[in-house]
């Protein structure tokens, strides 16, 4: 176990004070009525959050990744749409800082790091998501800029956000067709529209929007890197990143779903005992706490190796693949524990259940994840 | 060295002191005659916070500079820190094994000597510590530096020139007192909302200037001070009694109000 310093604790208490004195008493109105949490918004831009894991010179907190891993999980357990608002600008940035130029890290970072130009990432299209070799949005060079055209769908932030990390072909005959890839800063402007907003099962109050690129003219000096051919290479260094984002909020849902399933099952009775003396709740208590214990360790050995600068791509995979999973099952199973009171809209319990099938479908699926470790299995172990 | 009585206009230097607490917020325990400090976690006294926000506020307003100051052996240096993460510019830690016991008296005496080294204009403090709740320090401090007080503030109306205008709750209701520069106010807990440190300020506090002294660096005599300078001595410590269960009372509304009265007048014995 890592132990945490002194400054991460006061991190961590100003976070949970956050979550009890702005999040909590107002999430169910926020998520029910699908509002832009604006005021949160600009309480998390004064918290620093949006810098959270940008380097200092640039502006931001250069926090490790464990630390920022456990401030996701406290997120995510009061309301999870709030991480996906700065987790995917942090990997928007974090792209920019790992493969940037200098001119472009100078630039943008110190806004990014204030939350003062925020956005995200805009990879998934209509028709390929998990499989983005498959993306038609394509960017054509003209002198000092490119053109750019096509379509992207699920952008997390797409409305709210101001520039976005645009993946897109530079070359559509390039075999492998990762070599004709590239990912551009873009900012939004004229030939850059959203075109809608998309509703949900959960995850509302965050816009997720159908970004269109007409005629969109970017300047060449936005080409992140500077260099045309890299963007998959750059796009997937952010997924491990990415994928410990989503299994600390895995491991948030879930223990939210436990703390709540724990509380109710000694104050309900039934057959004149609280249920947490019947063996059917039991089972089920002891399965989900068991499920978190794992969950939280596997988030940590991973973003301890990544802190390292470790190989950890299968590990932040695993720990994605079962931390969502933890997600569901625990968001499932507090439904059951609930009751009538976990369907209502009175409680939390049904947004868990709403948000959590994301987790697992999200960031590349679930089923892709287990394809990914398996081949890693083998590549790491030849016979 | 006395203070500077005269900022008409210009920066408003404000002294915060603050006291590192066990958390009273968690079970704390109590065995043969004190209370167990194993496993205890330690915290910023609830007040003193509501004090560090008043001298913030008032440093946006009128610039100057704001120091805190405690007392306390090196785990006080957390709430210090959190001081600074808040946004006061300045720590002083007066970390002292000889320190160890004092009463109120035993911290207005250190205290005096410490505010003492640098001018000041105002002087803030919690109304009480969250672990004693005995009130005094502060009090006893204004008395010491020959200083205006007032206690229990819940709000700072104005400070104009060399005055300042507080409401503090009174016995009969709000009191409206002004104050002639320097003075010092202890602050109810109503009187604002503590900000949170920021990532950005916990983050920055670590450049923040941080002066640790001894006994003899404020040239106070240890016999003075602590447990040996205390003029009152805690002989025993008794943990609060456990409240009882309450009592469920079922029937007809007559029969369980005659029943409750019957208790709180020859049990409870509320009622003459």
């Amino acid at each position: 176990m890592t132990s945490l310093t002194n400054d991460d604790t006061l991190i961590l208490e100003t976070i949970d004070r956050f979550i009890e004195r702005e999040v909590k008493p107002q999430v169910r109105e926020l998520e029910h009525d699908d509002i832009y949490p604006a005021d949160l918004v600009e309480t998390m831009k004064g918290l620093g959050l949006f810098g959270a894991t940008i380097a200092p010179e640039y502006g931001g907190l250069g926090l490790s990744t464990t630390l920022y891993a456990k401030i996701v999980e406290r997120i995510a357990a009061a309301w999870m749409s709030l991480t996906g608002i700065f987790n995917s600008h942090l990997i928007m940035a974090a792209a920019v800082q790992r493969f940037g130029t200098e001119a472009q890290r100078r630039e943008f970072l110190p806004k990014f790091a204030t939350g003062e130009m925020r956005g995200g990432l805009a990879l998934t299209e209509p028709d390929c998501g998990t499989d983005l070799q498959a993306i038609r949005t394509t960017a054509v060079r003209e002198r000092d800029h490119y053109v750019i055209n096509g379509t992207k769908t699920w952008i997390s932030n797409g409305i709210q956000g101001q520039i976005f990390a645009l993946l897109v072909k530079t070359d559509t005959t390039a075999e492998p067709r990762h070599r004709g890839m590239s990912l551009f800063l873009a900012e939004k402007g004229k030939g850059f529209t959203v075109s809608r907003k998309l509703e949900k099962l959960g995850y509302k109050g965050i816009d997720s929007a159908e970004l269109v690129f007409e005629d969109y003219a970017v300047p060449a000096d936005r080409l992140i890197g500077g260099e045309e051919g890299l963007g998959l290479k750059h796009t997937l260094s952010g997924l491990e990143l990415g994928r410990i984002n989503v299994a600390a909020r895995g491991v948030g849902l879930a223990r939210a779903a436990l703390d709540e399933s724990l509380a109710y099952a000694q104050v309900r009775k039934t057959f004149g005992k609280p249920i947490c003396e019947h063996q059917s709740i039991q089972i089920m208590l002891a399965d989900m706490a068991t499920r978190v214990k794992a969950a939280q360790l596997m988030v940590e050995s991973a973003a301890a190796a990544y802190d390292k600068g470790e190989r950890c791509d299968m590990e932040a995979g695993m720990a994605k693949l079962f931390a969502s999973e933890a997600a569901l099952t625990n968001a499932t199973d507090a439904m059951r524990i609930h009751g009538g009171y976990g369907y209502s809209k009175e409680f939390n319990i049904e947004r868990y259940y709403r948000d959590a099938p994301l987790l697992c479908i999200g960031e590349g699926t679930n089923e892709i994840q287990r394809i990914i470790i398996s081949r890693q299995l083998v590549e790491r172990n030849p016979v | 060295m006395r203070h500077r009585a005269d900022f008409s206009g210009g920066e408003l230097n404000v002294i915060v002191l603050i006291k590192h607490v066990i958390d009273v917020e968690l079970n704390v325990r109590v065995r043969d005659g004190s209370v167990v400090q194993d496993g205890m976690t330690y915290v910023l006294s609830k007040w003193d916070e509501n004090a560090i926000e008043a001298a913030l506020v008032l440093k946006d307003a009128h610039d100057g500079e704001v120091t805190a100051v405690t007392i306390g052996p090196e785990r006080s240096g957390e709430s210090l820190r959190k001081a600074l993460a808040m946004g006061v510019d300045k720590g002083v830690h007066i970390n002292d094994p000889a320190t160890e016991g004092s009463d109120s008296m035993g911290y207005a005496r250190i205290l005096a000597k410490t505010v003492t080294r640098q001018p000041y204009d105002l002087i803030l403090a919690g109304r009480q510590s969250q672990d004693t709740d005995q009130g005094g320090t502060g009090p006893m401090l204004a008395e010491l530096l020959n200083i205006p007080l007032v206690g229990n503030v819940v709000e700072i109306a104005a400070v104009d020139g060399t005055k300042l205008t507080a409401h503090r709750n009174g016995d009969a209701g709000k009191e409206v007192v002004e104050v002639t520069l320097p003075a010092l106010l202890t602050a109810n807990d109503s009187l604002n909302e503590p900000r949170l440190a920021s990532l950005r300020g916990i983050m920055a506090a670590k450049n923040k200037p941080m002066e640790i002294l001894t006994l003899a660096d404020l040239e106070i005599d240890p016999a003075t001070v602590g447990a040996a300078g205390a003029g009152t001595e805690v002989v025993e410590m008794q943990p609060p009694r456990a409240r009882a269960a309450g009592q469920k009372f079922e029937g007809a509304p007559e029969e369980i109000t005659k029943e409750v009265m019957g208790l709180l007048v020859n049990e409870a014995k509320i009622f003459g």
